[in-house]
């Protein structure tokens, strides 16, 4: 788009990256690569700031410290103007799929299009209908977003967001709340879709064999720090115990069970404080 | 559907103009006597009272025109009312302009009595016999003071011969 | 004591900082009209779901209120004996106070809530964060439109309130009292000032209309996105809005009737 693209550059660099929520680090200190043409999968516990590195990735927050650069560019300091430009060259599948409720199926893929092309609606009409046919959704143009099953909804909306063809999707938990069919068919389209349009993924989840399914590399987040990565199989193998713990969900182990508090004969049978 | 919205739009702001030029026009009255469509005259009252710019100017109760501007002259310390009037209503030059009440507590307007002269004002004209505004204090004032003086003359004078002779002061005067 | 000093003092920084905040939303919703072409028809379609739904109720409300105010009015000046003085005492009431602030208090309750729980609905259903995300400025798409639909909006429905309201005062005056007609009409003309009186109302609508609509897209925009802060929002528009109304009626009031 702008910048001149090296194939073999990593998509996403994250260097000594700091990101604080009041005193509490959410990323300490982490780096972190995202190579281009591969799925990279974050993952971790509830609550860790996954969908915080989408954010950073996606400009919407800035970090405390340390560099990210994204396709070559420091973006922690672009002006609204930049970051809005920057933004067309990625697209992000939201959590709650975000679709606009006040328009129908078609409207809500054309919306990206309409606001930075200038397509002529008989095209605008053909890229709209691909894009849809590119999730099985085709038929149900002209549905109301409240028409939608759960897993249709989700697919609509990944239908919008690669209505630009992006370079970047950024997926926030795209299997929470889906049933194992609706879930099958985003593993294969998200995989589908990055090999055919030749985009780089970054999948945000904590559904952990569905992801080991189809990522290439795997972060594990912790505590603000990166506590694994590697290949599917690597991670799934690793013995550390705080990574054994999330992946194969045992209720207690490193990460404990109890939110931190005081002994509990204290709590119940103490005096009662404030 | 979207042409419904943008027709009802439309409808909607030029409701909301339409309305505007009601309000200015019929409640406000605005430029009803302009330029055009009337012409001036001067009167000079020794008192206006309480008379305003844009109160009305009636003749046997209809009213055909309205005050303008209000100023003092300094030469005669009178009040130099100017008055618009509508042109079609033909005014004899010795008709006398006096400033009354609407009502007991109501608003001050000049009423115009017409005289028997076949001339009639032209733009400009100044209407000479003039009845100054009849202030409802100075009429209390009097009473006030009429009552005391006939409480000083006799103590036992009953109420009803006080207050004859109380009206008959206060209109002579 | 000196506790509740800090707490009053926390308090008042606190008030302060969200009235900063607002002014920045302000400003920059105010500029960011980057495509006007692209931006009228956003405009149109709120102009549409503010003003055109706004109007029954704007209607109906000032129908009633022209009639209740000839009502009451009418029986007090035939004690007096001024009851040709009606139409004035309605048209005033109607176009310096009724108008404005009625019309700006039934639109904070039928507009400006409905304002605000669609963006806070927007904000917690994530569609604010995926337009920003897609590149398009949500206030730029969302809330600029809604708030100049808002600020055109009341003063139009204002003039139409209060003409309505003068026709009731006129129907319930003429038709219903007996009040003369001419003497109705041309009591209220020469009463009111087209400067003083219906310029000032304009003038009170257009400052009632920037502050309600501000308030509605600012608590929208800063509500907390789960189902109770919608509702928090949605109310503490209505009642800021309709607080907000009535203050700056006095403060205006205050600065008109001192000759301004």
């Amino acid at each position: 788009m702008q910048v001149p693209v090296d194939a073999t550059q990593d998509y996403v660099v994250a260097n000594d990256l700091t990101f604080k929520r009041g005193d509490r680090y959410i990323f300490n200190h982490v780096n972190l690569t995202i190579p281009r043409g591969k799925i990279t999968a974050i993952m971790g516990p509830s609550g860790t700031g996954k969908t915080t590195l989408l954010q950073l990735i996606g400009g919407a927050l800035k970090p405390q410290g340390g560099s990210l650069h994204v396709n070559g560019e420091q973006i922690t300091h672009f002006s609204r103007r930049e970051l809005y430009r920057f933004r067309r060259q990625m697209g992000m599948l939201f959590q709650g799929s975000a679709l606009f409720t006040h328009i129908n199926v078609f409207d809500n893929v054309a919306f990206p299009l309409r606001e930075h092309t200038k397509l002529p609606p008989a095209i605008l009409r053909e890229v709209v209908l691909l894009k849809l046919e590119a999730v099985g959704l085709r038929g149900a143009a002209s549905l109301m977003p409240s028409e939608l099953s759960g897993g249709m909804t989700r697919r609509v909306a990944l239908a919008r967001a690669i209505a630009l063809d992006p370079w970047l999707m950024l997926y926030d938990e795209p299997f929470t709340g889906q049933d194992p069919i609706a879930m099958g068919v985003l593993v294969r389209l998200i995989r589908k879709l990055n090999d055919a349009l030749g985009m780089t993924s970054v999948i945000v989840s904590h559904d952990v064999p569905e992801t080991a399914e189809i990522a290439d590399y795997i972060y594990v987040i912790a505590d603000g720090q990166i506590i694994g990565q590697g290949k599917p199989a690597d991670v799934m193998e690793n013995q550390e115990p705080k990574l054994k713990q999330f992946i194969h969900g045992l209720a207690d182990g490193a990460v404990p069970f109890h939110y931190p508090a005081r002994a509990i004969d204290v709590d119940l049978l103490g005096e009662v404080p404030c | 559907m979207i042409k419904l919205a943008e027709t009802l739009v439309g409808l909607f702001v030029l409701a909301a103009v339409a309305c505007l030029f009601f309000l200015a026009f019929k409640v406000s009255g605005l430029s009803s006597y302009h330029q055009s469509n009337s012409y001036e005259l001067t009167a000079a009252f020794d008192n206006i009272g309480d008379l305003k710019p844009r109160a009305a100017v009636s003749m046997a109760g209809v009213k055909i025109g309205q005050v303008t501007a209000i100023r003092l002259d300094t030469k005669t310390y009178q009040a130099v009312v100017t008055l618009r009037i509508a042109k079609n209503e033909s005014i004899p030059e010795d008709s006398s302009a006096s400033i009354v009440t609407a009502g007991l507590l109501g608003a001050n307007y000049i009423s115009l009595t017409p005289g028997f002269s076949d001339q009639y004002f032209s733009n400009g004209g100044t209407i000479t016999d003039t009845h100054p505004a009849i202030l409802l204090e100075d009429m209390i004032g009097q009473l006030l003071f009429s009552m005391k003086k006939d409480d000083s003359k006799t103590d036992d004078g009953s109420d009803a011969s006080t207050n004859t002779a109380v009206t008959s002061t206060a209109v002579s005067s | 004591m000196l506790t509740q000093v800090q707490r009053l003092g926390r308090g008042g920084i606190r008030k302060l900082l969200i009235v900063g905040d607002a002014g920045i939303v302000l400003v920059q919703t105010l500029f960011r009209f980057p495509k006007l072409a692209k931006s009228f028809p956003l405009l149109l379609k709120q102009l549409y779901a503010i003003g055109v739904f706004s109007l029954p109720i704007i209607i109906v409300s000032g129908l009633f209120i022209g009639m209740v105010v000839a009502l009451q009015g009418y029986n007090v000046l035939v004690k007096f004996s001024a009851s040709a003085e009606l139409g004035q005492l309605v048209a005033l009431s109607v176009v310096r106070e009724l108008g404005p602030v009625v019309t700006a208090l039934l639109f904070a309750g039928r507009a400006c809530s409905a304002m605000t729980a669609e963006i806070s609905l927007m904000k917690t259903t994530e569609q604010l964060a995926s337009m920003e995300m897609m590149g398009v400025d949500p206030l730029w798409y969302v809330i600029s439109p809604r708030f100049w639909a808002g600020f055109i909006s009341l003063p139009l429905l204002t003039l139409i309130f209060s003409t309505v309201a003068i026709f009731g005062g006129y129907a319930m005056g003429v038709h219903w009292l007996g009040v003369d007609n001419g003497g109705f009409w041309n009591n209220m003309q020469g009463a009111v000032d087209f400067r003083l009186d219906i310029v000032n109302g304009i003038i009170k609508s257009l400052v009632f209309a920037f502050i309600v609509t501000w308030i509605a897209v600012y608590q929208g925009i800063r509500s907390v996105p789960t189902a109770e802060g919608i509702g928090l929002a949605t109310t503490r528009t209505v009642v800021w809005a309709s607080l907000a109304v009535l203050g700056f009626d006095f403060v205006l009031t205050a600065l008109m009737m001192g000759g301004w």
